[in-house]
């Protein structure tokens, strides 16, 4: 039976619909696909539900402990990330002196790196509760497409080798390398397979008249 | 730098890139200096190499001219061929049998290899072409054996002795007519019988569209069979067959260290063929039972224009090797059950023969069962 392949939109898309965040054209575009689609329209009420607890477990939470403000934390990593720089230069008086420039550099990388998180940390303090949630989950859900998609990537190609025999040759498939032996001009050929991984195909040579097998092995190193 | 060699690389994919193979990547032959056989001249006639996208498809095809220089006629000789750049796992095999060169005769060997490698891999000599084995007419073998090649010649050596005794006998018996009625059948069968592209995979399943289940192997028990196989399973789904248990016993009064058992798959409308073999080196004294397993998976694409769907499966002892170095293989008798015959592929001489009887006539085959 075939099997028919509707193309779904986005994952990021459907998450941004449930969520509300489309542009008007998207959303419409979106929406007139979720209409048609039950796989669709399930994934977005799911998406809605967990949204909600979310919400529901968010609210739960305290915001900082007792004594702590943003600005504090904020200058006790400052402080940190100083105190790490300065005990770095005093091993580093024992060890051979690296050159200049590359001393500089992962200090300006330490820096920026810092203030990276700095920022991080204030933006994500700004952002309003619910506009905090919706990126918490986009990224959430991105994370988790990536490596969904790595897994079956991996999966697919299995960094396994293949051996194959068919009748006009035979080859092992390693990483997308391959090497073949086919088979020249014959009469008759006869394809031949072990389970411990190889493959052979025997012919005659129409010009020799000799019997040849060719096969290929695949072991691991 | 790395983003300047995607570039080069990318920049090479789109020019056509085709012509004949430079010396460097010429394929290195290297035998042992006490080889029973010399390399007398190496032709790469029509040897060339193409880009294809990001790849570079490389075509060997070497003739080779090999000289016996033992004192013993040679029946079988095994070439290994290997890309360790390309395919680190994988090696490659060419093995002549039912040979019959002299001491001092030339041979010719033919090697007709494609490698398939990325366009940045490194420029060394990508094939390296050397002597895995040579099979005396007295059974005696010289070479390293890294692809169990002793083994391989001497079962089609003995095949070959069996084969041409019976025709022999028939040719004795029945006069060259009954000997003619014999190749016909030969090359009718060889015709007829079944074939298919199968894939085999290290490990476990390759799809997982398909419900699997345990499907219980049915033996075919050959009368004389030094094994007796005693229970046997596989898992099935769809098109693909893995992970076959063979339990075993050894029946006669002699240590085993090999055997192979034969694998025929049945599908759902009736059709059955060869799938493979599930060969296992073990230590099985006289009376002894063992468990054989291999976790491989055996893919069949397709056969024909329908996709195919295994029911069941049938297996058969097709080899076996006696720790003292003798081999036992199935009778012609047994070979001529009608489920075998089916389904089982002449031996290599028995299809050189017919081959001979096709091309060159009646008597010529009769001349050339006369030299042995």
């Amino acid at each position: 039976m075939k099997r028919l392949f509707v193309k779904h939109p986005a994952e990021a898309q459907i998450a941004l619909l449930a969520g509300g965040d489309l542009g008007r054209w998207e959303r419409w575009r979106v929406a007139r696909h979720v209409a048609r689609c039950a796989e669709c329209e399930h994934e977005i009420q799911a998406l809605r539900e967990a949204g909600t607890e979310l919400r529901e477990l968010a609210a739960e939470m305290p915001d900082l402990p007792n004594g702590l403000t943003w600005n504090r934390l904020s200058q006790e990593i400052s402080g940190n990330i100083r105190v790490g720089l300065a005990a770095g230069e005093a091993i580093a008086l024992f060890d051979k002196p690296a050159p200049a420039k590359h001393r500089l550099g992962w200090n300006a990388a330490l820096v920026v790196l810092a203030a990276t998180m700095v920022f991080a940390i204030a933006f994500w303090t700004s952002l309003p509760p619910q506009q905090a949630e919706h990126l918490l989950a986009s990224l959430k859900r991105i994370r988790t497409e990536r490596i969904g998609t790595m897994i079956h990537s991996a999966a697919a190609t299995g960094e396994e080798a293949v051996v194959e025999a068919s009748s006009s040759g035979i080859q092992v498939k390693e990483n997308g390398r391959t090497l073949s032996l086919m088979q020249p001009r014959s009469d008759g050929s006869t394809v031949s397979i072990s389970m411990q991984g190889s493959a052979g195909v025997r012919f005659v040579d129409a010009d020799t008249g000799q019997v040849t097998t060719n096969k290929v092995y695949y072991a691991e190193q | 730098m790395r983003s300047s060699s995607v570039l080069l690389a990318s920049v090479l994919a789109l020019v056509p890139l085709n012509g004949v193979l430079t010396a460097s990547a010429l394929p290195k032959i290297d035998f042992p200096s006490d080889s029973p056989v010399d390399l007398l001249s190496a032709d790469y006639g029509e040897s060339n190499e193409s880009a294809r996208g990001g790849a570079l498809l490389l075509d060997f095809h070497a003739a080779l001219s090999l000289r016996n220089s033992s004192q013993r006629k040679i029946r079988g000789i095994t070439l290994l061929v290997s890309a360790q750049d390309v395919t680190p796992g994988g090696k490659g095999s060419v093995t002549l049998t039912s040979l019959n060169v002299g001491p001092q005769e030339t041979f010719p060997v033919r090697i007709d290899l494609r490698l398939l490698r990325p366009l940045r891999a490194s420029s060394g000599v990508p094939v390296q072409i050397g002597l895995d084995g040579v099979l005396f007419d007295d059974l005696s073998f010289y070479g390293p054996d890294k692809l169990s090649s002793r083994r391989t010649m001497a079962l089609a050596e003995w095949e070959a002795r069996r084969d041409r005794h019976y025709f022999k006998s028939v040719l004795a018996a029945g006069g060259a007519e009954r000997l003619r009625q014999e190749m016909l059948e030969s090359l009718t069968h060889e015709a007829d019988r079944p074939s298919l592209d199968v894939q085999v995979v290290r490990g476990g399943r390759a799809t997982n569209f398909e419900p699997e289940k345990q499907v219980q192997f049915s033996f075919l028990r050959l009368p004389d069979s030094p094994i007796d196989p005693v229970d046997g399973m596989a898992r099935i789904a769809g098109n693909e067959a893995r992970a076959p248990r063979l339990e075993v016993k050894n029946r006669s009064e002699r240590s085993i260290r090999y055997l192979e058992v034969g694998w025929i798959l049945h599908e759902q409308n009736g059709r059955e063929f060869l799938a493979g073999s599930v060969p296992a080196e073990l230590n099985l004294a006289p009376g002894q039972q063992s468990r054989i397993f291999e976790n491989a998976t055996l893919k069949f694409p397709q056969l024909g224009a329908q996709p195919l769907a295994i029911e069941s499966m049938t297996g058969f002892v097709s080899s076996v090797e006696f720790s003292d170095g003798t081999l036992w293989i199935p009778t012609r008798g047994d070979l001529g059950s009608p489920q075998l015959q089916r389904v089982m592929a002449p031996s290599d001489e028995e299809q050189r023969l017919a081959q001979i009887y096709r091309k060159k006539g009646l008597n010529a085959l009769i001349a050339e069962l006369n030299k042995f």
